[in-house]
């Protein structure tokens, strides 16, 4: 559905993005990491057909970003990292604003208009300022006026960048509706964890260059060889410490607050051998689950490489 | 048909609007631009019917000098109004960060232009209505057509438009509001009163082996205040600071004054110009035409809106083209990107 081949972008001396490929099959949400500045909104507004490459080419839906790009537009819903609104224009004006910019007939825009603001949420403020409305409002109107035209692609550049966490927690469940709703979204962030539990892919890409693609999992285990299991016991920690430490796999071993973090390499059968070795010495494991962190971790080893 | 229709209404020209006519600038702009009218209107209204209005004087010639003050006075005041309306149009759009978001809509780049050029213009036909009740003076007085205010007015909407779209090219130029607002006031003033300041300080000498009589310099033709005064006066505007004597250093014409040399010989001031030649007597000669130069021929108004023509056909391609966020020229269609 979307397709990124080769991109580079270079700005004067500095170069922006740095031969960048990904591919994005229909219904998939891609989750696109990295931080600041690493070439994120490039990518995205190249995508977007905002910005021409310096070289490579790029499609959506088949329609080429550089030779079609009022046919990408028809497709494509874009949020930008910044924006402003209108003022003086209401809420309902605003999106019907939009929706005849994408020519949409007038019978339509009032059923468009009142099904986006059901869906955002903003249905009872439709006559209200647009700029007077909070700034998580105001990121939910942008989303729902990237889908008045109802496109089969989003691209949304930082749709919960400076939201508080509950408007945060409301995005993503828009963009979760938005998931059962069939479209393929790309989605930028620089903070990973609120990609994984959305994204059904992920891309981490760091100083114009694309580290890690492909499905969540995939990258999980891509990025992180090195794997953490939490570890809740009944009575004394230090005897579980004992056994866990001489144990192959394990290469570290933290005691924090009554329970243990044990740092291991290998997989599930692993963590089921480290489990079996505590319970045959007798210790009471009343918790034993894996830590996601561990993926953050290598998420920060992997974009500072270069930066060191 | 609906083609026709989707041009020249866009859905920015509802929005823009929307968003004018919701500030309180605007009601305080048409106020404003009223009062000055009106004001200069009642003071020349009650100098006029006042004790010096004795019986010497023509009422028709009244009606034309308050006329005259009108329209002009009625352009400078258009002049400062119409780039304060465009010159921000595309650059606050970007300060704004809102220009991403309707270049990825279908609308044309070229039709973000028209309509917001549109809606701007439409401020001020609308001023320019507000006006005609102060117009409507004049008819008092008589001494000018309707056919004369008609033109009056259009070749003033006809320089606002000229303003208006210098506006969004150096607003879509500059990118920053403020920048793009001082070089749209430096070249509004530059056309209205730049190009009369150098016809003064130019002037057309007078040749007396030209075949036929001065004109003021072609570059005066850009001022619209030349031909609305031509049209105001039904003669000749400010000849007489714009065509002078190659042997005198001060300012040869003064108001009513007639010169000959040779065998030429020219009035002004009063209102009509006569020229005559000594070898076939006196010749009538279309009193408002322009008699030689560049636009010979031709009424000072089509001259000036021939000019302005020019003037927008440029600015709008210019503005077409500098808009999009990647610009392809029509003749180098996509081969950078293309994949080798």
């Amino acid at each position: 559905m979307i397709s990124a081949e080769h991109l580079t972008k270079v700005y004067g001396k500095r170069t922006a993005l740095d031969d960048v490929s990904f591919e994005v099959p229909e219904g998939e949400i891609f989750g696109f990491v990295g931080p600041n500045g690493a070439g994120k909104t490039t990518t995205l507004r190249i995508l977007a057909a905002l910005l021409e490459p310096t070289s490579g080419r790029a499609s959506i839906d088949g329609a080429d970003v550089a030779r079609q790009p009022h046919q990408v537009h028809s497709r494509i819903g874009y949020m930008p990292d910044f924006f402003g609104v209108y003022d003086q224009l209401t809420v309902a004006e605003y999106l019907d604003f939009y929706a005849s910019c994408y020519r949409q007939p007038k019978q339509r825009r009032r059923k468009i208009v009142s099904d986006l603001l059901e869906l955002i949420g903003l249905t009872e403020r439709h006559d209200q300022a647009v700029d007077t409305l909070s700034r998580g409002m105001k990121q939910r109107l942008c989303l729902a006026r990237a889908l008045v035209h109802d496109p089969v692609v989003l691209l949304l550049d930082e749709p919960a960048s400076g939201l508080d966490p509950r408007a945060r927690v409301e995005m993503r469940e828009i963009l979760r509706e938005l998931r059962r709703m069939g479209k393929t979204i790309i989605i930028s962030s620089h903070i990973l964890p609120e990609l994984t539990e959305l994204c059904t892919m992920i891309g981490i890409i760091d100083h114009g260059r694309m580290r890690a693609t492909g499905q969540v999992q995939e990258v999980i285990r891509q990025l992180s060889a090195d794997r953490r299991v939490r570890i809740t016991i009944l009575g004394d920690t230090d005897r579980a410490v004992a056994i866990l430490e001489p144990l192959a796999a394990v290469r570290h071993v933290e005691v924090a607050g009554g329970t243990i973090e044990a740092t291991y390499e290998g997989d599930d059968s692993t963590a089921a051998g480290i489990l079996q070795a505590l319970t045959a010495e007798g210790i009471t494991v009343s918790a034993f689950s894996p830590v996601e962190g561990g993926l953050e971790e290598a998420f920060m080893r992997i974009t500072s490489e270069e930066a060191v | 048909m609906s083609s026709v229709v989707a041009a020249f209404w866009n859905p920015i020209v509802a929005k823009e609007y929307r968003s004018r006519m919701r500030t309180w600038r605007s009601p305080l702009a048409m106020m404003v631009y009223v009062a000055l009218i009106a004001g200069l209107g009642y003071l020349m209204f009650s100098s006029m019917v006042g004790p010096s209005f004795g019986p010497s004087g023509q009422a028709s010639t009244y009606g034309q000098q308050l006329f005259k003050y009108l329209v002009v006075f009625q352009m400078i005041l258009v002049t400062f109004i119409a780039p304060a309306l465009t010159a921000g149009a595309i650059s606050s759009e970007r300060e704004r960060q809102t220009i991403d978001l309707l270049f990825v809509t279908r609308i044309a780049p070229f039709s973000i232009i028209w309509g917001k050029l549109l809606a701007s213009m439409s401020f001020v036909v609308l001023l320019l209505l507000l006006s005609v009740p102060i117009f409507s003076l004049v008819f008092l007085f008589g001494g000018v057509e309707l056919d004369q205010v008609l033109y009056c007015f259009l070749i003033t909407l006809a320089a606002a438009l000229t303003l208006g779209l210098l506006g969004v090219a150096f607003s879509t130029l500059l990118r920053r509001t403020l920048a793009a607002t001082v070089a749209s006031y430096v070249t509004a003033f530059g056309i209205v009163f730049g190009t009369l300041g150098y016809g003064l300080i130019f002037p057309t000498l007078i040749d007396q082996s030209a075949p036929s009589s001065p004109a003021p310099p072609a570059v005066t033709y850009l001022s619209p205040i030349m031909p609305l005064v031509a049209l105001a006066t039904n003669a000749p505007p400010l000849t007489g600071y714009f065509v002078r004597y190659k042997y005198q250093t001060g300012p040869v014409y003064n108001s009513g004054s007639t010169i000959c040399k040779g065998n030429v010989c020219q009035t002004t001031g009063g209102g009509t110009v006569t020229v005559s030649s000594g070898k076939g007597g006196a010749t009538p000669v279309d009193a408002t035409a322009i008699p030689s130069g560049l636009f010979q021929g031709w009424q000072y108004w089509q001259a000036s809106v021939a000019l302005y023509a020019a003037i927008c056909v440029v600015a709008l391609l210019v503005s077409a083209f500098l808009l999009p966020p990647v610009r392809r020229l029509p003749w180098r269609r996509r081969s950078a990107a293309a994949p080798a």
